[in-house]
């Protein structure tokens, strides 16, 4: 079996932080020395390009050449840490292995996803081959909200599912459905992270109430932060305010899954 | 004139266009299934003597004995959600995932939207 880690980053409603999250994880982890790919699997609404400085004209191959036979996947990952522009956070990247496997937001290659469907062998051939061929620790996969095919084939091959919501009584009925679904697929380890918590919220009362009700540790209570969307995903929040309360969050997120290491 | 390899592949496409599992199909499946199913996402394709060597290397409450291997592996090849090539201790066993269809949407929409989108340079 493949070596690296599968780290799939889901969460039942769109708008949780699911990309940035993925994204600033992918990269404390590849700042703790591990080599690691990020792999947009949301074909349908792709953006995690974004946070690592890409737009269209940057992008070259993606994952939709990959399914419809014309790119390889060594063709498409794309270095990040060889491409790290200008941004203050993104730059730390540059000592690092970090590659990102983008999805196309061009209209006409979503149109043509939406239109002739999806291979799955050839989506679960794409995910495995990146770790071999980039001889990954880690694989972090950013998938669509909510539950549809692509997401459950990502969580039926994780080693690791975190499941990101907020205080929100509509999360909190949709992350049970998703959690009752990731224990039926026997994924070996699952966290929950609270993302968007309010000030009035006792985080560590929260986060006692969530893991007693989801009977799940919960990995990080992250603030609901008008810093972080003032960002707006122009960089890797995360690198770029390392002392921020919601990097603090997150980091303590990365240093869970790679504690795994040495389960 | 096609070599051993081509014959091989149309083989296995021949039985991927014979059914399949879906991601869905994932959830109900019976733990001992699962298990393998699992595995064999991960692997993309084994022989029997490397997926014993995974079972035997899980812990002892995940293990299957030989004998439900063996009966698991029947059960999935039965309903191509494994493609198995070749018989016996040399077989490989590959998933098979069913394709998601496309949109159902009437067909004209998506004429009209590929006609917008033609007029759009590629690199734009």
């Amino acid at each position: 079996m493949n070596k690296g880690k599968i780290v799939s980053i889901h969460s039942f409603r769109g708008g949780t932080g699911k990309s940035n999250t993925t994204a600033n994880l992918a990269a404390q982890v590849a700042l703790a020395g591990k080599r690691v790919g990020v792999v947009d699997t949301d074909i349908q609404s792709p953006g995690i390009h974004v946070l690592f400085g890409l737009d269209e004209r940057k992008m070259g191959k993606t994952m939709n050449d990959f399914l419809h036979d014309k790119a390889t996947i060594r063709e498409i990952g794309l270095p990040i840490h060889e491409n790290v522009g200008g941004a203050v956070g993104l730059s730390k990247l540059k000592d690092t292995h970090i590659w990102l496997f983008p999805s196309s937001i061009s209209g006409r290659d979503i149109s043509q996803i939406l239109k002739e469907g999806v291979d799955f062998n050839k989506l679960n051939v794409g995910l495995q081959t990146t770790i071999s061929e980039f001889d990954l620790d880690y694989l972090f996969i950013d998938t669509h909200p909510g539950l549809n095919e692509e997401t459950l084939l990502s969580i039926a091959t994780s080693d690791v599912l975190i499941i990101i919501l907020r205080p929100d009584n509509q999360d909190l009925q949709g992350t049970s459905v998703t959690v009752d679904i990731a224990r039926s697929l026997d994924v070996p380890n699952l966290f929950l992270m609270i993302n968007k918590a309010l000030p009035k919220y006792d985080p560590v009362q929260l986060k006692k109430e969530i893991e007693l009700q989801f009977n799940a540790p919960v990995a990080g209570v992250l603030p609901l932060s008008f810093d972080m969307a003032d960002n707006a995903s122009s960089d890797l929040f995360s690198l770029r305010y390392p002392d921020h309360e919601w990097s603090k969050g997150l980091r303590g997120v990365a240093e869970a899954i790679l504690a795994l290491d040495n389960k | 004139m096609p070599g051993v390899f081509d014959r091989l592949n149309k083989e296995i496409q021949d039985k991927q266009q014979e059914g399949g599992i879906t991601p869905l199909d994932l959830v109900g499946l019976p733990p001992a299934l699962r298990k393998i199913m699992r595995v064999m996402l991960r692997e993309l394709q084994a022989g029997y003597p490397r997926l014993c060597e995974i079972i035997d290397g899980m812990s002892e409450a995940d293990r299957l004995s030989r004998e439900d291997l063996q009966s698991a592996l029947a059960s999935l090849t039965e309903q191509y959600w494994l493609i198995r090539i070749g018989e016996g201790e040399k077989a490989i066993y590959k998933v098979n995932l069913r394709r998601r269809e496309g949109s159902k949407l009437v067909a004209g929409i998506w004429s009209a939207l590929d006609l917008k989108l033609k007029d759009k340079p590629k690199d734009e």
